[in-house]
């Protein structure tokens, strides 16, 4: 059944102010109406914090009520909301970046040779079965706190999802296209360029959705190990004062970072595969 | 290769010719295939010749390595053992020859591509400016009767339209000799008889070197000159008929005519003793 688009915005609107009622005045409500036995934790600021307090926090993290005005707190801040988020969002961006760029990449050539896939076949298999996580320590030994230990855990992360869909997606392509295209003339170089290619994207793109959130995980974690800026930082400097509404400050902005780099993706999958039913009249 | 006319390429053909006007020469083909439990055989010791401006229908039950005589002519399969030579030249698999077009049973328009860009995708490997390529490829999409769908994809349009496109993507490059592997078998009669309409009118204008692959005998006596009928597996050469119903053919009035009748109940008799062996199996 179809149901209106109003009386399914009003449910959502409803479910959020519901949930932000709940979180704001539930523990403090449920303390004075239940035994105490009965007061769910879960609801306690101290943990959890309160939509107010996270707010607030918002403000001073993001420079909006410090004293000094907000373009000098900017400045002398090392780790501010706006700093910490740009680090974050540039890391992701290049470890998707070059992950997915690497990925497709190897995917390809080994889809399109037998001889290699088989040679390097047990490697991949190997490299894949390690928790990328379990290397974090190790990257940051060998790239120190800066930048590029994120972007490579990022890559990490990244990479072997986007080469499995590639090579997949390669292996995939109907043959009697691409004994089309060479009958019509096309070189092996052509057919891979517009046969290989073209009907591996809907395959690479159903891995880049996924490779664009394990980035942004891979850098997060990269942040909490060592690092000395990003929004994975703000949340380790939060735990150690203990401050529950920090730290949902950053969570609430990765969530937007998430969300951004998702919709770029997604306006991209829908532009190049147009062709298909699902994306038609998109993009 | 696409600027050499027909003419040019027949001179060069005219410098040694074995047989004068032999375009295919089909030598003691055999094929084998090694499947879990050991080897058959597919195509077993079949020769034949088609010539200049020939349209043979090659036609048999399915099964009978129709399909996989033309694939080891169009150079796609390698073959087990005998030669195929055309225009005097040894087929090699896995090289291209830019005198032939290819017409696949199955469709194998690229779906990311629109008609026209499907259509124009020949040229625009073989590297023609934008502006020519335009040019041909819109006289191309209303000669298949696709005027109003060039932007479209090929996923919006019907089978025997896709099958169009499919047509003129092969037609665009001028081959002078057509290798078709039963182009019209999934559609439907109607559309089929639309079909056949179109490539007559191509083929009667153009009269380039056909092998048609078939397993319908009503669609071998609409557009061939020649039939020759293969026998069940293995394949063998079973009988080769000539089909001299005057052209331009009519594909629907054709059929109502007493030639056209006799020759169906002649050639039915011989296929049908194919049909039952495949049957039998």
């Amino acid at each position: 059944m179809a149901h209106r688009r109003s009386v399914i915005l009003f449910w959502q609107l409803a479910i959020l102010a519901l949930t932000l009622v709940v979180w704001q005045w539930g523990f403090e409500w449920s303390k004075m109406l239940l035994p105490k036995a009965y007061v769910p934790k879960i609801l306690d600021p101290y943990f959890v914090a309160k939509p107010s307090l996270i707010w607030n926090s918002f403000l001073r993290l993001g420079c909006f009520s410090d004293a000094g005005g907000f373009l000098a707190c900017v400045r002398n801040n090392d780790n501010n909301l706006w700093i910490a988020t740009l680090v974050t969002l540039k890391n992701t961006w290049w470890g998707f970046l070059f992950g997915s760029a690497s990925g497709i990449a190897a995917g390809l050539v080994l889809g399109r040779s037998d001889f290699l896939a088989r040679v390097f076949g047990p490697y991949v298999v190997a490299l894949n079965s390690i928790p990328r996580i379990a290397l974090v320590p190790l990257v940051i030994l060998i790239f120190g706190l800066g930048d590029l230990s994120k972007i490579a855990t990022a890559w990490l992360v990244v990479f072997f999802v986007v080469f499995f869909n590639t090579f997949e997606g390669t292996r995939a392509v109907d043959r009697d296209q691409i004994a089309a295209a060479r009958l019509m003339g096309a070189s092996e170089f052509a057919v891979l360029r517009t046969v290989v290619v073209p009907s591996a994207l809907a395959w690479v793109f159903a891995s880049l959705l996924p490779a664009v959130s394990f980035a942004l995980v891979g850098v997060i974690v990269g942040e909490f190990i060592g690092a000395e800026r990003g929004l994975g930082k703000l949340i380790i400097e939060a735990e150690a004062r203990a401050n529950a509404s920090e730290m949902m400050v950053a969570i609430f902005i990765m969530m937007i970072v998430g969300i951004l780099l998702a919709m770029l993706v997604q306006a991209l999958q829908s532009y190049l595969l147009r062709w298909q039913p699902q994306f038609e009249g998109t993009g | 290769m696409l600027s050499s006319g027909p003419g040019l390429a027949l001179a060069a053909q005219a410098e040694s010719p074995a047989v004068p006007g032999r375009r295919i020469a089909v030598q003691g083909l055999m094929k084998s295939f090694s499947s879990g439990s050991g080897q058959f055989t597919a195509v077993d010791n079949v020769s034949f010749d088609v010539r200049q401006g020939e349209f043979v229908a090659l036609l048999g039950p399915s099964g009978c390595g129709k399909s996989t005589i033309l694939n080891m002519v169009a150079g796609l399969l390698p073959r087990s053992g005998g030669d195929i030579l055309i225009d005097d030249d040894h087929v090699e698999p896995g090289r291209v020859n830019r005198k032939v077009g290819y017409v696949f049973q199955r469709d194998t328009l690229f779906p990311w591509r629109t008609v026209e860009q499907n259509i124009g995708y020949g040229l625009e490997i073989a590297g023609v400016a934008k502006a020519e390529r335009a040019d041909r490829v819109a006289k191309a999409v209303d000669r298949a009767g696709l005027t109003g769908f060039a932007r479209t994809f090929p996923r919006m349009l019907s089978g025997g339209m896709r099958q169009r496109v499919a047509l003129m993507r092969t037609l665009i490059l001028e081959p002078e000799i057509l290798l078709m592997d039963e182009p019209f078998g999934a559609l439907d009669t109607h559309t089929k008889l639309e079909m056949h309409k179109t490539l007559l009118e191509i083929w009667e204008r153009e009269r380039q070197t056909v092998l048609f692959v078939t397993h319908d005998l009503g669609e071998a006596l609409t557009l061939a000159s020649r039939i020759i009928l293969l026998s069940a597996r293995p394949g063998r050469l079973k009988e080769d008929f000539d089909v001299s119903f005057p052209r331009p053919r009519d594909p629907v009035g054709l059929r109502e005519t007493a030639e056209f009748g006799r020759l169906y109940s002649h050639i039915w008799h011989s296929l049908g003793e194919e049909f039952r062996r495949t049957k039998a199996d």
